[in-house]
């Protein structure tokens, strides 16, 4: 449907469902370099009771489920800002309740990162949304791709599911 | 206040650039509450943009006519019909009406509401249940007329409901849409849950400004201009995006979305600062309760 023709999409972390949508839209994916689209995608969050966990293994999660996001995140506004154009960011994760107790934290941290990131940055025309799912059907990726989109260009803050067990 | 030109402000493409192909909602019939003007129009136009046929229901025939002929403009197939949706047998008749002149109800938006800013204290009882009962009764009798149907007719179909970015903060000036929209945006969760075994989804747009014609201060320049610098994407909502984002809710794209009240508003609804203006209570302020009338 040409949503992301010309555009440039560096998606960090392996959801097919998503690289395939993004290039079906007319996006060039790419692994670094200038690009007008990131999304992050949570790795599997490790379950486990969370009086079993350990400190690094809490903050192992804490690391991929918010951490990496955000400095990743604030790298990319840079870039935008320097070629003094705008962009479109998207997390990817697991539904709060969905991974257990640490996932649960960074998830909960994550929404409202998003909201805060996307006041910050509105000016810049940089646009931050985050989708919590279980589902990985071709929705995700046809979501993902409306919200990378100038379509979605008045959507930014926004903390969205699919499935009705999301949010 | 102008936006600075070095904020970049970022803008949907064009009208006849729509987010899918012309027949993605081919042989559908979409029935679209208060459709006739507004917010109700811009889906009706996003939904005939995709090849759905349109039922433009309004409480005004004459207004209802007015958007069919727009939507005939545009080449989609429609038809006009007068409904109050507070009232179980005028729905059920629109239905019929609906029916007969474009086949089954397939998909339908619900969009009937009625608006305007007023103390609380001033809320008459036919003020309250006049917007309460156009969007939560309205609703419900649209909805499980339709989910009625479509179990009959053993398919599933697509619900989408106009909320608004007011419903996590309370809006004052504003109790009974507030009140009315949030019902709104909890009765689509709960109807996803309670339709999704028969194929039927149920989304939300949580909607934030979208000036048009009949807003409480129109779509002119000199009413929108005040709002654009106070809204974090610099901009007050373009209505094709509104109607473009409620269709993909009810389109294949997305078919596997239900339960979702997705805010659209380009941030006006988030927390910008820890200091905020001084509090003036909304019966005191000079230009009315909403504050910019």
């Amino acid at each position: 449907m040409g949503w992301l023709t010309g555009r440039r999409a560096r998606l960090i972390g392996d959801y097919p469902p998503i690289s395939a949508a993004l290039s079906s839209a007319g996006a060039e994916l790419c692994t670094d370099g200038a690009c007008d689209i990131l999304l992050h995608c949570a790795e599997m969050a490790m379950v486990r009771p969370l009086h079993e966990m350990s400190h690094a293994q809490w903050r192992h999660a804490l690391d991929q489920g918010l951490d990496q996001r955000f400095f990743e995140a604030k790298a990319f506004a840079d870039q935008c800002r320097e070629a003094g154009k705008g962009g479109s960011i998207i997390f990817i994760g697991w539904p709060e309740h969905d991974r257990g107790s640490a996932q649960a934290a960074a998830v909960g941290a994550l929404g409202n990162l998003t909201k805060t990131l996307a006041v910050e940055w509105a000016r810049d025309g940089i646009r931050v949304n985050t989708v919590l799912t279980a589902s990985h059907a071709a929705t995700l990726g046809h979501l993902v791709a409306y919200l990378a989109s100038d379509y979605a260009a008045y959507v930014t803050g926004a903390v969205m599911g699919i499935g009705m067990d999301d949010l | 206040m102008p936006v600075p030109d070095h904020h970049i402000v970022a803008e949907p493409p064009p009208f006849d650039k729509p987010p899918y192909p012309s027949d993605i909602f081919a042989r559908q019939v979409v029935l679209v509450t208060g459709g006739g003007s507004g917010m109700g129009l811009a889906m009706a136009q996003a939904f005939a943009q995709g090849g759905a046929s349109v039922a433009v229901v309004g409480r005004s025939l004459e207004r209802a006519q007015e958007g069919a002929a727009t939507i005939e403009a545009i080449g989609g197939k429609t038809h006009a019909i007068s409904c109050d949706v507070r009232k179980a047998d005028k729905v059920a008749a629109a239905f019929d009406e609906a029916e007969r002149a474009l086949g089954p109800v397939s998909l339908l938006a619900n969009n009937a509401g009625a608006n305007f800013p007023v103390l609380a204290e001033a809320i008459s009882v036919n003020a309250w249940n006049a917007v309460t009962r156009i969007a939560i009764d309205g609703t419900f009798l649209c909805s499980s007329e339709f989910v009625r149907r479509r179990i009959a007719q053993g398919h599933g179909g697509a619900i989408v409901n106009n909320s608004a970015q007011y419903i996590w903060t309370g809006f004052p000036g504003d109790a009974h849409s507030a009140a009315a929209k949030t019902a709104q945006a909890t009765m689509t969760r709960a109807m996803a849950r309670e339709w999704a075994g028969y194929g039927i989804r149920v989304n939300a747009v949580a909607a934030g400004f979208f000036p048009h014609a009949a807003s409480t201060r129109g779509d002119g320049n000199d009413a929108i201009e005040p709002l654009q610098n106070m809204i974090p994407a610099g901009r007050t909502g373009r209505i094709r995006e509104f109607g473009w984002l409620a269709a993909l809710t009810c389109s294949p794209l997305f078919s596997g979305m239900t339960g979702q009240v997705i805010v659209q508003d380009g941030g006006e609804s988030l927390r910008r600062s820890l200091m905020m203006p001084d509090f003036i209570p909304p019966r005191e302020r000079a230009n009315g309760p909403w504050g910019w009338q």
